[in-house]
This record gives C-alpha cells, sequence and structure tokens, in this order.
C-alpha cells in the first residue's frame, strides 16, 4: 500500500501546484488530521518508503546489470562510453543511478535518485532548511544530465558508428536488451519475473488515476492555502519542494527518452526524401533511441514501434482525446503542411492540453510537428538545436500517451514549477486586494463613526456588512479596477511616460514649455493615449493623476461636446485649482496635495455629429491651457484626431500579452472562487483580442451559474462574445486563399465560406481576383515539373472561368434585374469556387484590387476620347471608337510625334491641323495620355523647349470654336416652355444664317460660365479680331457654299 | 490643312466614287417629295454619314452644310443633368443618345418632341420637314427605341429620321418596319485602291499600285481606315516603295505583343502579366470585343491548326459573356487562362 501511494503521489506533484497533495490527502485521511504532523509524517514517509523502494531498485539492477555497475566509478571515462552503449555510461554516473531504474519504471526511477542525494543534503542541512539546495542540486544534476545527452547526440552525430554501436548493442548486450524491451510490452513478462512486478503494474494503472485525482486535491489545496494562511504554507512549500526534487531527477531523462524515442522513429519514415543534412541528424538520432528507456511506459514505445512499421498514412485521422493539460510544459513548433491536421487545429489541439504553440523553432523547442514542404529555414534550425521532430501522428500519440498534467517529465515539472510560482503571485495579489478591501473598509467605518459620532456601536458593526454588500454590488470591473501602477496590466513604460510627464507638468508650465526634457514630453500641454478598447486607458488615466495627486475632472462621451460648450464648459476649469485642496467632505482630512487639476476627456474620437467643432475647439484649448489635459482616444490616425498632431504627447497603449493579464485574472477567480484553469484563461484572452474589461465581464457572467470553466466552454463562451469584427479586404482574401481553408481537415463549412464573401461583399470577390493568380496551388503541389504546370494552368481556368460566371450574376444583382437574392450565388461563383481551385501558400502579400483604379482611369480617358470626338464631329464623320482607333494613331504621328521629332519649328502646322479638327490645348495632353504601346505616356518626351513654345503660340493665336452657348436646362418633363434654342435657332435662321464657329466664339464670350470658355487670352483675340470677324461673316453670307474655305480664309486672317 | 478623309470627303451624291446605284436611288428619293424615314446600314467606313450629308444636301442645298455644335443639358427623372452636344444646321439635326448611356430615351423622347412639334419656319426651305440624323442606332436602348417608334409616325409630317448603324441587328422590329433599309456595303479593295490613287494624284504624292493593294487588304475594307493609313504610310517615309511598312496602330501593336507573351510562357505569373496588359488596353478605350478579336486573330495565325477551332469556340464563347457580364476583364482573363490551358496541354499531349 505504501508504495502504491507513493508512486501515485508522486507524478501528481511533479506535474503542478499540486505537488504534496495527493500523497498528503491519502495520508491524511488515514493519519491524524494534523497538519503539522503530518508533513513531517511525510518526509518522514519519503525516506521510509525510498528504502524499500531502493533496495528492489538495486536489485533489479544488478540482475539486469550487475556488469555495467562497475564503469561507474570513472564518469569520465563513462561517456566514452555513449558511443557504443549508453546504458552502460548511465549507470556509471553516481547520480544517474536513476537511469537503470527508469528503464525498468517511470515512477521508481526518481526515489533511488532521491534517496541518494536526499540522505546526503539532509544530512548537512538538518531537515526544511535544506529543500532549497536539494533542489539545486537535482538541477544541477539534471544539467549535468543534459549535458550528457548532448555530447552523446553530438557523438552519435559525427558517424555511422553510432549505427554500428547501436547494432552492437543489440546483439552484444543481453543487459541491455533486457533494459530496452521491458518498455516495449512484449517484454513484460520478463520483468515481471523481477521483484518489482508489482511496480510495474502500479505504474500502468496509476497513470490514469492520477490526474483527477491531483486535480481535486489541487484546488481544495487552494482553498486549504487561504483558511490556513502563512504557516501552513511554510509547511508545505518544503515539502513540496522535496518532493519535486525527486521527479525532476527523473524528468532529466524522461522526457529525453520519449522524445528520442519519438523522434528518430518518425524521422526515419518521413524524411527519407530529405535534404542530406537532415539525413545525417535523423540518422544519428536513432542510437541513442534504442538504448533510451522511455520512463518506464510500455505503450510509448509500441506506439513508436507500431509507427516505424506502417508509414505515414493519408487521410483523415481521429483525434484522440487526451489527458487534461497532458501537453504541459511542452512547447511545440508546427511546420509545413501536415497530414490532416491544420495548422490552425493543431495548435488549438496542442493549447487545449496546456502546451506552448510557438512560431519558430529555437533550442528551447520540445517537439517540431513536422509536415510535407517544412521551411528550409526552420530545418535548418531544427538542425541546428536538435529538435526533436515528430509528425502528427506523433502528436497524437503524444496526446493519448501522456498522462495529464505532463507526467513527470522535466518540461512539466518546470510547467508545475512556474504554476506554482504563478498561483504564489496570485495568493499574494489577492491578499493585497483583501488588504484594500480592509482599509476601504476600515475607512467607511471610520467615516460612518464619525459623521455618525454618537450612533450606535451597532451601527459600526453594521458597517462591515453593508460595505461588503455594496462591494459585492459593484461591476467586477469596479470592483478589481488596478489601485496601483504596478497593478496595470501590460503597458507599463507608457504609464510611466504618462506620470512622469504629469509630474513634471507645472515645472514645464513654469519653463513655458520651451523645454523637451529628457523624454521630450516638456513641450507638450496635452497627453493623447490610444490605443484599442478595453486594456485599461482610462484607468491608467485616472490612477496615474490620482497618484500624481490630481484632482480629476472627466468629460467623456456621454456629454455633449461641442465647439460651444467644449469652449464655455471648459473655461470654468482651465485656470482654476482644486476645492479639495482646501475644504473636505464631513469626517474626511483635507488633502492639502489636491490643489492640482487635470482634466481627462475621455472617448475624444467618439465626438460625432452632434459635437460639431467640439475637436477644433479642444485643440484650440490644449493650445492654451493652464492645467494639464490627458486625451484619451482609440484611433489616433483618423483623419478628424488631425488636430492634435504636433500639440500633443502621443501615448500609444498596446493590447497586453496573456502574461501579463493572465496573472490578474487568476487573483479575480480565485477571490470569487472560480475555478479556471490558465489554459481556458488564455483562450478567453485569446478570443476577446486582450480586452481585460471583456474578459472580467465573462468572468462575471461564468460566476452566475458556475464554478468552473472547461476549454471547450471557455472557447464557446469567447466565440459568443466575439465582439463581430469586420474584416478587412486584405484578411479576407488571405483567409479564404490560405492553405487551411479548403484542406480536408479544415472544419470550415461552406457557410463560412460564403459569409467570408459578405464581410465585404462590394471588396471581397474584387480582392480574389486580384489575387488568386498569386498563390501556390495546393492542389498542384503533388506534381512535378511538365504535370505540374499543366495542373496550375487546369486550376487557373477553372478558376478564371468561375470568376467570368460570378461576373454574370453580378450583372443580375446590380444591372437591371437587381435580383440581389442572388448574392450568395454570386459569393460562390466569384469567390468560394475560384479559391477552391488555387487556395494555397500566398507568395506576398495581398494586393489591392486593381479594378478600381483602372475602371476610374478608363472613365477619365473614355470622358477625353468623347471630348475629342466632341470637338473633331464638325469635320469626322467616325463615332468615338473610330475616333480612338483610326484616327488617334495619325494624328499622335502628325502632332505628338513629330513635335517630339521636329522641335519646335513644326509647331506653327502642327496647331494648324489641331485647328481644323477644333482640338484645344487639353486636347493636346488628352491624346498624350491616350497613347499605348509605342505611344505611351511615358515615352512622350517633348523638349521643354517645344513644349513651352507650343503653349505660348497656342495661347497667342485665336482658335476656332465649333461650339454654341449651352441652352436652358429641359426639365424632364411638364414645363413646356419654349427652351432658348429654339429660340436662337429660329432667331439665326431668320437673319443672318449662323457661320458657325466664329459667331459662336463671340456668343460665348456673353456666358461667363460656359465652361468652354477656358482660355483667358482667347477672351482678347476674338475681341481684336472683331472686326474683321464681322467683314468675314458678310462674306460668308455671300458664299455660303464653301464655308470651309471660308473659315479658312478667316483663320488666316486671323494670324 | 485637314487630313486627307476629311479633306476629300465628296460633299455631293454625284461626287461619290462607290456604289453608283445606291447614289441613284438616294438622289431619286430626296427629289421625290416623299422623302422616307431612312435605316442606313454598314460596315464602319463605308461611307454610310457621307452619303447621308450628300443626300441631305441634295434635299436642303448646301444650308446643310453649315453646321454647329450645340451643346444642351437635359435633366433626367431622377434630377441628374446630362449634357448633350447636338450638330445642327438649319435643316436638320444630328444627335448620338448613346453618349449618355442609359440615359438616351430621355434624350430622344425630349428632342424629338420639341423638333417635331416646330413647324418649319423658313417658307423658302425646300422641304416642310426637318431631318433628325441619329448615330450609332443599334446602341439605342430598347427603351430608346420604343419611345421612338410613336414619334415616327406621329409627327411625320415635321420630322424624318436617318438612322444610322452598323448592323441592323439591334434594332427592334417595328422601327425597321417604319423605315426604308438601305445598305451601305463596304467598299470593294479595287474601290479604295482607286480612292487611294486619287488621293495620291490629288497630294501628288508618288505612290505605288501594290502598296495600295495592301493598304486595302490591312485596312478591312474600310476606307477611312484606308486613308488613314495610306496618309500615315506618306507622313512617316520620305520615299514610298512596294514594300514599305504599314504601322500598326498604337494599340494594335501592344494586342500583337501581348499575343506574343501569351504564347512565350504559359503560367500563373504570366497571366498577370497579360492582365495588366489587358487593363492597358481597356483603359485606353480599345472596345473589350475588338481586344478580344484582335488577340484571338494574332493568337490563331500562331497555334496549330487541330486547336483553332477550339480557341475560336472559345473566344466566341467569351465575347458572348462580355456582353452578358459587367466587367469585361475578368471574361479576357478567362479566355487568355482558357487558351493557356488548351495550348499547354496541346503542346504536351496530355489533359488531366
Amino acid at each position: 500500500m505504501d508504495i502504491r501511494n507513493f508512486f501515485g503521489g508522486k507524478p501528481s506533484q511533479s506535474s503542478s501546484e499540486a505537488p504534496a497533495k495527493p500523497a498528503a490527502k491519502k495520508e491524511d485521511s488515514s493519519a491524524t488530521r494534523k497538519r503539522r504532523s503530518r508533513k513531517v509524517v511525510d518526509d518522514s514517509d519519503d525516506e521510509d518508503d525510498l528504502a524499500p523502494v531502493e533496495t528492489p531498485a538495486t536489485k533489479a539492477k544488478p540482475k539486469s546489470q550487475s556488469k555495467p555497475e562497475e564503469p561507474k566509478e570513472e564518469p569520465t571515462t563513462s561517456s566514452d562510453y555513449f558511443a557504443s552503449s549508453k546504458k552502460k555510461t548511465r549507470p556509471a554516473k553516481t547520480t544517474e543511478k536513476a537511469h537503470p531504474d527508469k528503464a525498468n519504471t517511470v515512477a521508481e526511477s526518481p526515489k533511488p535518485k532521491k534517496t541518494a542525494e536526499e540522505p546526503a543534503n539532509k544530512g548537512q542541512n538538518t531537515t526544511r532548511g535544506s529543500t532549497k539546495q536539494a533542489a539545486k542540486v537535482v538541477k544541477d544534476e539534471n544539467l549535468g544530465a543534459d549535458d550528457i545527452f548532448a555530447s552523446e547526440y553530438g557523438k552519435a552525430g559525427k558517424g555511422e558508428d553510432a549505427y554500428v554501436a547501436r547494432d552492437d548493442s543489440d546483439e552484444d548486450d543481453d543487459f541491455e536488451m533486457l533494459e530496452v524491451r521491458p518498455a516495449a510490452a512484449a517484454k513484460m513478462t520478463q520483468k515481471k519475473q523481477s521483484s518489482r512486478d508489482d511496480d510495474d503494474d502500479v505504474v500502468m494503472e496509476d497513470l490514469p488515476k492520477i490526474p483527477a485525482a491531483k486535480a481535486r486535491p489541487g484546488r481544495k489545496r487552494k482553498s486549504e492555502a487561504l483558511i490556513d494562511e502563512d504557516e501552513d504554507d511554510d509547511y508545505q512549500e518544503p515539502q513540496k519542494e522535496t518532493k519535486k526534487a525527486a521527479p525532476k531527477a527523473k524528468a532529466v531523462t524522461s522526457p529525453t527518452a520519449k522524445k528520442q524515442k519519438a523522434v528518430p522513429k518518425k524521422a526515419k519514415k518521413e524524411d527519407k526524401p530529405e535534404s542530406k543534412e537532415l539525413q545525417d541528424i535523423f540518422d544519428s538520432i536513432p542510437t541513442i533511441e534504442a538504448p533510451e528507456p522511455p520512463q518506464g511506459e510500455p505503450k510509448k514505445f509500441k506506439f513508436g514501434a507500431q509507427q516505424s512499421r506502417d508509414p505515414a498514412m493519408s487521410g483523415t485521422k481521429e483525434i484522440p482525446a487526451g489527458e487534461e493539460n497532458c501537453l504541459a510544459g511542452l512547447s511545440f513548433v508546427f511546420t509545413g503542411v501536415l497530414e490532416s491536421l491544420g495548422r490552425e487545429e493543431g495548435a488549438q489541439l496542442v493549447k487545449k492540453y496546456g502546451g506552448k504553440v510557438v512560431g519558430a523553432p529555437s533550442s528551447k523547442t520540445s517537439y517540431v510537428v513536422l509536415g510535407g514542404d517544412a521551411g528550409p529555414k526552420k530545418l535548418e534550425t531544427i538542425a541546428k538545436h536538435k529538435i526533436k521532430t515528430i509528425n502528427e501522428d506523433g502528436l497524437f500519440e503524444l496526446i493519448r500517451r501522456l498522462p495529464a498534467n505532463g507526467g513527470d517529465g522535466k518540461a512539466a515539472e518546470k510547467y508545475a514549477e512556474k504554476q506554482k510560482a504563478d498561483e504564489a503571485k496570485v495568493r499574494a495579489m489577492a491578499a493585497e486586494i483583501d488588504a484594500e478591501e480592509k482599509k476601504r473598509e476600515a475607512e467607511k467605518r471610520k467615516i460612518s463613526t464619525t459623521t455618525q459620532g454618537s450612533k450606535t456601536t451597532a451601527n459600526v458593526s453594521q458597517t462591515p456588512p453593508s460595505s461588503q454588500v455594496i462591494s459585492s454590488s459593484d461591476l467586477w470591473t469596479t470592483k478589481y479596477a488596478p489601485t496601483s501602477t504596478s497593478m496595470i496590466c501590460g503597458n507599463k513604460g507608457a504609464v510611466e511616460k504618462v506620470q512622469t510627464w504629469l509630474r513634471n507638468w507645472h515645472a514645464n508650465a513654469q519653463a513655458d514649455f520651451k523645454k523637451g526634457g529628457k523624454d521630450g514630453s516638456g513641450i507638450y500641454r496635452a497627453v493623447i493615449i490610444h490605443g484599442p478598447p478595453g486594456i485599461g486607458k482610462t484607468t491608467a488615466a485616472h490612477l496615474v493623476a490620482k497618484l500624481e495627486g490630481y484632482d480629476i475632472v472627466e468629460t467623456n462621451a456621454s456629454d455633449t461636446r461641442s465647439k460651444k460648450l467644449v469652449e464655455s464648459s471648459t473655461l470654468g476649469v482651465l485656470d482654476t485649482t482644486s476645492l479639495q485642496g482646501y475644504f473636505a467632505g464631513q469626517g474626511k482630512q483635507v488633502e492639502s496635495g489636491k490643489k492640482k487639476l487635470v482634466l481627462i476627456m475621455d472617448e475624444v474620437d467618439g465626438m460625432s455629429a452632434g459635437d460639431r467643432g467640439g475637436v477644433g475647439a479642444v485643440a484650440a484649448i490644449v493650445k492654451k491651457s493652464k492645467i494639464p489635459i490627458i486625451l484619451i482616444c482609440n484611433e489616433r490616425k483618423l483623419p478628424k484626431m488631425k488636430p492634435f498632431d504636433f500639440i500633443t504627447y502621443d501615448v500609444p497603449f498596446r493590447r497586453p500579452t496573456a502574461e501579463q493579464i493572465r496573472a490578474r485574472l487568476s487573483t479575480i477567480c480565485f477571490r470569487e472562487g472560480l475555478k479556471i484553469p490558465p489554459p481556458v484563461l488564455d483562450g478567453l484572452i485569446e478570443g476577446t483580442h486582450a480586452d481585460i474589461r471583456q474578459v472580467i465581464n465573462m468572468l462575471s457572467t461564468a460566476r452566475l451559474d458556475q464554478k468552473g470553466l472547461n476549454y471547450e466552454e471557455g472557447k464557446q463562451m469567447s466565440k459568443s462574445w466575439e465582439k463581430h469584427l469586420i474584416l478587412k479586404p486584405w484578411d479576407i482574401v488571405s483567409k479564404i486563399l490560405s492553405a487551411q481553408m479548403f484542406s480536408p481537415s479544415s472544419t470550415a463549412t461552406l457557410n463560412d465560406k460564403v459569409e467570408l464573401y459578405f464581410n465585404d461583399h462590394e471588396f471581397s470577390y474584387l480582392m480574389l481576383q486580384e489575387n488568386y493568380l498569386r498563390t501556390k496551388p495546393a492542389l498542384a503541389g503533388k506534381y512535378h515539373g511538365k504535370e505540374q504546370r499543366l495542373k496550375s494552368l487546369e486550376l487557373l481556368d477553372n478558376a478564371a472561368s468561375s470568376i467570368s460566371d460570378g461576373d454574370l450574376v453580378d450583372r443580375m444583382i446590380h444591372g437591371t434585374q437587381q435580383q440581389w437574392s442572388l448574392m450568395p450565388t454570386h459569393a460562390i461563383f466569384s469567390f468560394v469556387r475560384p479559391a477552391s481551385f488555387q487556395y494555397g501558400n500566398m507568395h506576398e502579400r495581398p494586393a489591392f484590387t486593381s479594378w478600381l483604379g483602372n475602371n476610374s482611369k478608363h472613365g477619365k480617358l473614355s470622358r477625353y476620347v468623347k471630348e475629342l470626338q466632341g470637338h473633331m464631329r464638325l469635320r469626322t464623320t467616325g463615332n468615338r471608337d473610330e475616333i480612338r482607333q483610326q484616327y488617334m494613331p495619325l494624328l499622335q504621328e502628325k502632332i505628338i510625334r513629330r513635335m517630339m521629332d521636329e522641335g519646335k519649328d513644326c509647331v506653327d502646322s502642327v496647331i494648324d491641323l489641331m485647328d481644323s479638327y477644333y482640338l484645344t490645348r487639353e486636347d493636346f495632353d488628352s491624346m498624350v495620355e491616350l497613347g499605348l504601346g509605342p505611344m505611351d505616356e511615358s515615352k512622350i518626351k517633348l523638349e521643354t523647349q517645344t513644349k513651352a513654345t507650343f503653349t505660348r503660340l497656342y495661347n497667342s493665336r485665336s482658335h476656332p470654336m465649333p461650339f454654341m452657348k449651352a441652352s436652358n436646362v429641359i426639365a424632364p418633363k411638364g414645363k413646356k416652355e419654349m427652351p432658348d434654342i429654339e429660340d436662337a435657332i429660329e432667331a439665326s435662321d431668320g437673319e443672318e444664317i449662323v457661320e458657325d464657329v466664329k459667331n459662336e466664339d463671340e456668343e460665348v464670350l456673353d456666358l461667363k460660365k460656359d465652361k468652354y470658355v477656358s482660355l483667358p487670352k482667347k477672351k482678347k483675340a476674338p475681341a481684336k479680331s472683331k472686326k474683321t470677324k464681322k467683314a468675314d461673316d458678310d462674306d460668308d453670307g455671300d458664299d455660303e457654299e464653301k464655308p470651309k474655305k471660308a473659315r479658312k480664309s478667316r483663320a488666316k486672317a486671323k494670324a | 490643312m485637314a487630313l486627307l478623309v476629311d479633306k476629300l470627303r465628296p460633299r455631293t451624291l454625284d461626287a461619290l466614287s462607290y456604289h453608283p446605284e445606291l447614289s441613284d436611288r438616294l438622289r431619286s428619293l430626296a427629289r421625290s417629295g416623299d422623302f422616307p424615314h431612312l435605316l442606313v446600314y454598314g460596315p464602319s467606313g463605308a461611307g454610310k454619314k457621307t452619303r447621308v450629308i450628300a443626300t441631305l444636301k441634295e434635299l436642303y442645298g448646301p444650308g446643310v452644310e453649315k453646321i454647329k455644335i450645340d451643346a444642351r443639358v437635359f435633366q433626367t427623372t431622377s434630377n441628374r443633368k446630362l449634357e448633350f452636344n447636338i450638330v445642327s444646321s438649319v435643316y436638320h439635326l444630328e444627335i448620338t443618345p448613346a453618349d449618355v448611356g442609359t440615359y438616351d430615351r430621355v434624350v430622344v423622347q425630349e428632342l424629338l418632341k420639341e423638333v417635331a412639334q416646330t413647324q418649319q419656319v423658313d417658307l423658302g426651305a425646300k422641304q416642310r420637314f426637318k431631318v433628325v440624323v441619329i448615330n450609332e442606332a443599334d446602341h439605342l436602348t430598347r427603351d430608346a427605341q420604343a419611345a421612338l417608334r410613336r414619334t415616327m409616325e406621329k409627327y411625320s409630317p415635321n420630322l424624318r429620321l436617318i438612322l444610322l448603324a452598323n448592323s441592323t441587328s439591334n434594332i427592334i422590329a417595328p422601327i425597321r418596319s417604319r423605315t426604308l433599309l438601305v445598305r451601305v456595303a463596304a467598299p470593294t479593295e479595287n474601290d479604295i485602291c482607286s480612292a487611294l490613287h486619287l488621293a495620291g494624284k490629288k497630294e501628288g504624292w508618288t505612290e505605288s499600285e501594290v502598296l495600295n493593294k495592301r493598304i486595302a487588304k490591312e485596312s478591312g475594307r474600310n476606307l477611312r481606315r484606308a486613308l488613314l493609313m495610306f496618309e500615315s504610310i506618306y507622313a512617316q517615309n520620305e520615299k514610298v516603295t512596294d514594300k514599305t511598312l504599314i504601322p500598326p496602330p498604337d494599340w494594335e501593336a501592344l494586342v500583337t505583343l501581348t499575343a506574343d507573351e501569351i504564347l512565350a510562357e504559359r503560367s500563373p505569373a504570366r497571366l498577370l502579366h497579360v492582365r495588366a496588359r489587358l487593363y492597358d488596353l481597356l483603359t485606353h478605350c480599345i472596345p473589350p470585343t475588338t481586344i478580344l478579336k484582335t488577340l484571338t486573330f494574332k493568337l490563331v495565325a500562331r497555334v496549330d491548326d487541330a486547336l483553332k477551332p477550339d480557341v475560336i469556340k472559345w473566344s466566341a464563347f467569351y465575347e458572348h459573356r462580355i456582353k452578358l457580364g459587367s466587367k469585361v476583364i475578368f471574361h479576357l482573363e478567362a479566355f487568355v487562362a482558357k487558351f493557356m490551358r488548351i495550348y499547354e496541354s496541346y503542346l504536351m499531349g496530355m489533359d488531366f
């Protein structure tokens, strides 16, 4: 029984904050309830238990490894042995005695080690005091062990000897075989014969049990701790640590052993096609792998064997359900495309089980989950740091096999330690809040006593409950608002900036804001804090003001803040000091420091239509304020915030990281009796984009009907609380085209994809059309060379024709039919379906759609053509397209090219040609712009002199105008008044037969507003030549048949 | 100083150099005193407008040549203001309702009624009616065409319509039945050659018979185009021989370049590049159908015979879609993608 308990307790201790609990608990039940005694008992227990345990261990060793023990004496030489056989060496080390044990059973191994160290340590330092040292020693040993492994790796990696060596060991070392095999289930029989059969069984059975058992005690312990307070802690801690020390020793080998095992196997089969260097790495690993006994988890080993037998299978796999938190303390990197898991899902999975997902591999990474197409950079780092690589099956297996809370692995150990530290912090913070609350209560009580004066003591005694009632009715966000700068989550630097600015404000005011000071903030009268909602901007501003002894005047969006009101209301504030510095409410102390005022203007960007001119007014006030002003807004970059540029000190607040918030949140949970494991908290934080306020509100909601949250619930909750933020066009397109979206394992339904389109239905399909050619289609990934090219063209064609289909639907929606119910159809055709062909990794950042720009350019240029055609109309019979396609090339040749080639000499005749077609100076520019290909605008280079001559000459001459004045607007119906045009025509009809051009010039002159009168100099010219013109007109009247000639002659006359 | 095309444009029915029987018919119509509504149709550059103007001159005398442009502003029912240019003489009006796109109905209704309700005041005028020439009648919307129907009958004492179109297919049957259809066929290559010869002689250019023939062929029996090409060649070359290169218009050069690029490489990156080219053409007011047609013929000329029907088929398919859809680039791109695929798969001799 003892032993069982012992083993049962071990893993749980190591795994989480609850180290002592299980063992303690069990003993509790059996032993007396006194904690102190329990502790003592515990300690003694350890030693007592150890003794019996150790003996079997040592016994076992001799059995299997009687010989290897001999070289023990010389650790240095032992390292040499590694190359040939690792097992031998390990026993060789004094501390590594544990190893052989490990080979046999997971749980046992640590004990011997502990016994080895602990007795010694304890002997020196006596009892509890020694624990820390013990831990240290153990750590050192760990390091040593690590090094050894490292050296092993190194050696193994150096050459193929490793392989040979392993073979040797397999064949020669019966002992080793014995050790290795025990891990495998098959070899269990052999072991069972040994004295430790029972132990093995125990381990296997206990492991699953532990998590549940441990979880409960762990929580209980928390609450107990609260009650028992510090003394109890003192007792518990040493105990914990001692216990932990033991597991740590285990941990040294266990995770590494596991890893090694998992790695090489997968590496072997998967990475055959990999590069040479990788091959080397993977080759080297096997040597380590076989000898490394897997922490006594036979199942695991089995898994490895299985893996090696049947190579990577495709198709969807069942995602295993593992023990809670089983990946605790391990960090993973995902790279490449996994077989069945999306990267997102993989990350989700790892997080669910308490693991950490990191972006890039480093030496601290526990595993790299490798898929096809892994980035070469990552592979390099993997090679460099010799990180263990597994595939997704490996990951599943890890989840399936690992005991809850990461078992007693080293990583889990660290994790547990961290968690413990966190918890200590949480408790400290909780205590702080308690103290705070007490203080407040006390204050209130004091006030009440003073105010009520003679009133009965009964009253006083009543106050505490009442205050409690008040505090509990507060929103949590108010209740747990930070009361010191240290309690603000994240943005420490920003808060400090504001604080120093505020502190120095009056000094700066003395200097008339001329001196910048250290951080350059001295020249500003106001500070503007900006950042996303819910990260504590307002809280920080208030807190800083309070700490710096300012009295606060606040305005926010609930006040109307139009220009007038801002001016009138702030006038009263700006040159005043606070009354609070001189007077105080009944029973309160006069706070003499509070003479200063600070104006906090919250939600400055919330000034809307009702607050016309408000921003400008605030900016004006900021420029001459006599008190510090703190402005707060969400979006600093908005155009309407422009008035604040250069006159305020910008302090950006960023979203705090999950770590920064987590401690605070756990404190709150702890105080409110909510049981929420850290991964769930992290999930909530992530789901809300680090909006502290929202998370606290969520917790407060959860508290109403639940005592705790698990991962799924948390996820669901954060999803339902999700702020429905509309994705930007860029995000939409990169999401729909991402490799995960359409992979077989994707959980995104068709609806989800259509939903993406509706995030911005005007842009999404345009963005997709712009970017679908920029992906590396995943569907073509399995082909090579020519086939791949053809496949990708096929996908391309499918996508393009689907987009074309989509446009037809678009026409039905936006055309005359207005069939808006076809929107989903449009979404499918123009957005989802093309993406379903072309999804894959994007080469570059998605580009913004070029359709819009080109469309407006088209609009502009077709207006030019229209104008050109309008001008040329008297002369030509062609329509617009004919003008563009047939006349333009020749006109460009005759006008533009000629001026380029011949320079200013030809300007005169060019202008003649233009005049004959009624082309204006603007038309010349349009023609330049309309050029294409060889006549592209960028290729047209006119000498500046030519250009100047052209402009000068053109302006100095008068030009024929084909236009008559525009008549009044003709109303669509009803008004039957005779339009002017009729008169004009009739009039002209009667008398002088209107000889187009020239007369119009005069008429045009009357109409100043007429847009065709654009050239100022033109006015002069006609005026001058009026007389000649009139003469001409008379002539024209006579010879009507050849108006063209007349026109020409007139032009000449003018010239 | 104008270009040849416009300088040498015949002004009377007598001066027209080809389709003499058509000129005769028009002349007799004009003289008959019972001038019908006309629907003049034929390909671009065949001389429709020239013929119509000559007919008008026959009707009214030289007064029709005194023309001016009148900019008028119309207001739509949705209070949008449309600016609209009218070319007019005392006797006739020339409008292009397609200028205002979908609002052409407003223009047709207002303007025609207005003209129709005013009688000819000039008692000395040869005809009691005014003529309204409607350009690009085949681009009129259905609504506008429907608006024409009743007007044509009701106001016939005061108004005659001459519709100009490239083809009658877009003109609704009621209109066709109310007009006299006049087809102006494209000039034959010989007609063009003689026209070019005449022009060359008038300008005193030494011309080459062979080159003229080449121009006639290259122009696609479009006399306007032929004359412009003719002038363009003489503007660029001092001396013209039989083998002088006919410079392609700027946009055609770009289409040719695009076709070369498509044939040279078939890949997503190239399609991206081609898209930019197509955008370039489209923004510079080259109609999408022209682009597609030119591109197709450039491509077809360079692929194997076995592939030609397929290319033409898809080209027609996407041309249809260009008409049906709204964002033409999608369809042009789809055509290029399709071509890349069939071409590549043909080259490799396999398909998926």
